[in-house]
């Protein structure tokens, strides 16, 4: 899951070496924290957060095969 | 882009009723507004219970020139991006091909699709009328093929969307401009289309039957937007769409 949000970062921010994703299991919930440079951060979050919880309903497809809960945060 | 000026809510025993005492008011034309229906109102029982519809009518200052035919091409529809995040990328590059554009959103695609571990093929295919925006060239159109692929769907298609926006969002980035790109999963947007201009034939007449309006269940924008143009230029019913976010239904009613 971890990789599908690093590609979709890396792919919409002016800095994609600045990009930085971690991936926290605890029981059946899964934290994914999404870092980029402070001026993309309005790339990964977009108006009214559609880029981020677009992300979130395609991470939500692959924890549900996985019967897991998922979590992206974004800083 | 177009300016609105102030907008005003009235209330009238039906929502024609409404509108026009809107206008009224305004002193404008029905073309030279927009309207959001607030409530439909009810006639109650023997007028015991009855309420009122109301609308808000929003002049339209400068109306897009010639486009009266076109309202449901609105950014109300746009699933992708909105233009000042495009245009915050910086200048505008050159015009690339269908082909080019085909290639960067095949690319955006297969991208997302590996890392979700989807096996799938990715066809393209000619748009069809319903995914034409006026005099905007036609969108290149992905079709996502293999086993198993509803969960790409999602409900009321919305991992579809989110897929569609993505996709959208990453070539805008990478040529910045502005290009129409519709993803579909198996043909589902083409089935869909076609099972919704089934739907609003059937809604109209029925609205034209019994001289009542009916109001269709919550769709996402793009569904909407079929619906509008199934009966853009049907005699006898116009259409609207009431409600806010999730919950926003198209209205058929008669025309007046």
């Amino acid at each position: 899951m971890k990789e599908l949000v690093e590609y979709i970062a890396r792919s919409l921010v002016q800095e994609p070496e600045q990009v930085r994703v971690q991936e926290k299991q605890s029981g059946r919930s899964v934290t994914i924290t999404l870092h980029v440079a402070s001026d993309d951060i309005g790339r990964v979050i977009g108006k009214n957060g559609r880029v981020a919880n677009a992300i979130r309903t395609l991470l939500k497809v692959q924890a549900s095969k996985e019967g897991k809960r998922v979590f992206l945060e974004i800083e | 882009m177009e300016k609105r000026g102030e907008s005003v809510e009235v209330r009238g025993k039906t929502v024609e009723e409404a509108i026009a005492a809107g206008l009224a008011q305004l002193g404008l034309r029905r073309e030279q507004v927009e309207v959001e229906i607030l409530s439909q109102g009810s006639r109650g029982l023997l007028g015991i219970g009855a309420e009122d519809a109301r609308v808000r009518l929003t002049p339209i200052v400068e109306a897009a020139p010639a486009e009266p035919q076109e309202p449901v091409l609105s950014e109300e529809y746009w699933e992708g991006p909105e233009e000042e995040e495009v245009r915050a990328e910086g200048p505008k590059a050159p015009a690339l091909s269908p082909k080019e554009v085909e290639r960067i959103a095949r690319e955006a695609l297969q991208g997302i699709l590996q890392r979700m571990s989807i096996q799938a093929r990715i066809v393209s295919k000619p748009p069809t009328e319903f995914m034409l925006e006026g005099d905007n060239p036609p969108p290149v159109v992905l079709d996502i093929q293999g086993r198993d692929l509803g969960v790409l769907i999602g409900r009321r298609g919305e991992t579809l969307g989110a897929l569609q926006f993505l996709v959208r969002l990453i070539v805008n980035h990478r040529t910045r401009r502005w290009y129409n790109v519709v993803i579909d999963v198996q043909g589902y947007k083409e089935r869909r289309e076609q099972q919704l201009r089934r739907l609003a034939e059937r809604m109209a007449e029925q609205v034209v039957a019994t001289r009542r309006s009916v109001v269709l269940e919550a769709m996402p924008p793009y569904e909407r937007r079929i619906v509008h143009l199934a009966l853009r230029n049907h005699p006898k019913v116009t259409t609207h769409s009431i409600g806010e976010g999730d919950n926003r239904k198209v209205m058929i009613h008669l025309r007046q």
